[in-house]
């Protein structure tokens, strides 16, 4: 209860100081948040110079439109609303450089831009089970790893998760199981099969 | 040898268990089964050493990154700001202008009152009006346009 309150206060705090365009709040999201939204970003869309400027994109539009920000939800949810919205409209804009092959067949999935060095999650992985996710995750349905990055890398609740994809919970969860599925394959191949 | 409708249906819930998605009795249920089936044990090692791997990619991070959007943000404050100042001007001289007619009026009606004892006629009243209230009222109004900065009185 106590913590629920301190949320609302958090969140009431912040929406006043964007509707106020307080630039000492902003600078503290910022510092908060903008690892995170450029580390999404990137594993969006697969180059780090673009995630920066979209990144920074979505700060002005955060000053801009923050009196849009109701307050009664987490901040970063609807931080990462923004960035994604922003990122889809510049992958768009993008796409006739992009082989239509790679397209996926939901209008609303963020691809990865083809980049000549490693990809984002051959960069961060960090451990020997990370990269031989990073292959699958390389190849993986964009849905599915974007609803898989949002849980289990910024920690967000599949209720949030919605939100920021605009989709149902249900579509969310489906999502996640079946980019699980794919990744696990990534240990079967190697000889770890679950045995079924 | 495991059953697939068991290994399906336990394995729904030990995926849902990952997200986060099973009540306690549920809970229980699984891992009674999960005791007993070296499968479904197996299903378990192997999401969460995906889930660990997710959880394991760690991405560097730019030092001057936040530094640079706060002077972006702090540009473009300014802005913002000077974007929305004529509209703040306008709005406060529509708002000074209908605060001067309504004023005039009402001192209208009250000086018309006033003027039957001490003998004057209406068109004495009207330029009374329009001298001492009507146009001091609509130069104070006017002000606000001419006025230079921070003179206005308006963030």
């Amino acid at each position: 209860m106590t913590l629920n309150t301190t949320a609302e206060t958090e969140t009431a705090k912040i929406a006043r100081g964007l509707r106020e365009r307080d630039m000492e709040l902003l600078a503290d999201l910022v510092e908060r948040c903008q690892h995170r939204l450029v580390r999404y970003l990137l594993y969006l869309i697969g180059r780090r110079d673009y995630a920066e400027d979209l990144a920074q994109e979505t700060w002005i539009r955060v000053l801009q439109r923050g009196s849009q920000y109701n307050g009664r939800q987490r901040f970063d949810p609807w931080l990462f609303a923004i960035a994604r919205n922003l990122a889809i409209d510049y992958l768009r804009k993008k796409q006739k450089g992009v082989q239509t092959a790679c397209l996926p067949n939901d209008r609303d999935a963020v691809l990865l831009l083809p980049s000549s060095g490693p990809s984002p999650f051959e960069a961060a992985a960090r451990s020997e089970d990370a990269i031989r996710l990073a292959g699958q995750l390389q190849i993986l349905p964009p849905l599915y790893r974007e609803a898989l990055l949002l849980r289990f890398q910024e920690d967000l609740s599949l209720a949030e998760i919605a939100q920021v994809l605009g989709t149902p919970v249900t579509t969310v969860t489906s999502r996640i199981y079946r980019g699980l599925a794919a990744l696990r394959s990534a240990f079967e191949e190697g000889g770890d099969s679950p045995g079924v | 040898m495991i059953r697939l409708e068991c290994d399906k249906r336990f394995r729904e819930l030990i995926d849902r268990s990952f997200v986060g998605e099973v009540s306690e009795s549920e809970r229980r249920v699984m891992h009674d089964h999960i005791r007993d089936c070296d499968g479904c044990k197996r299903y378990v090692e192997l999401t969460a050493r995906t889930i660990r791997g997710l959880r394991e990619f760690t991405f560097t991070r730019e030092p001057d990154s936040s530094a640079q959007v706060r002077e972006i943000l702090a540009h473009h404050t300014g802005l913002v700001r000077q974007h929305n100042l004529p509209f703040k001007i306008w709005a406060a001289f529509a708002a000074a202008l209908s605060m001067s007619f309504v004023g005039s009026a009402l001192v209208y009606q009250v000086a018309k009152l006033l003027a039957v004892p001490m003998h004057f006629d209406t068109a004495q009243v009207q330029a009374g009006v329009l001298v001492f209230w009507l146009l001091p009222s609509f130069c104070s109004a006017l002000c606000l346009l001419t006025a230079r900065g921070e003179n206005r009185g308006i963030a």
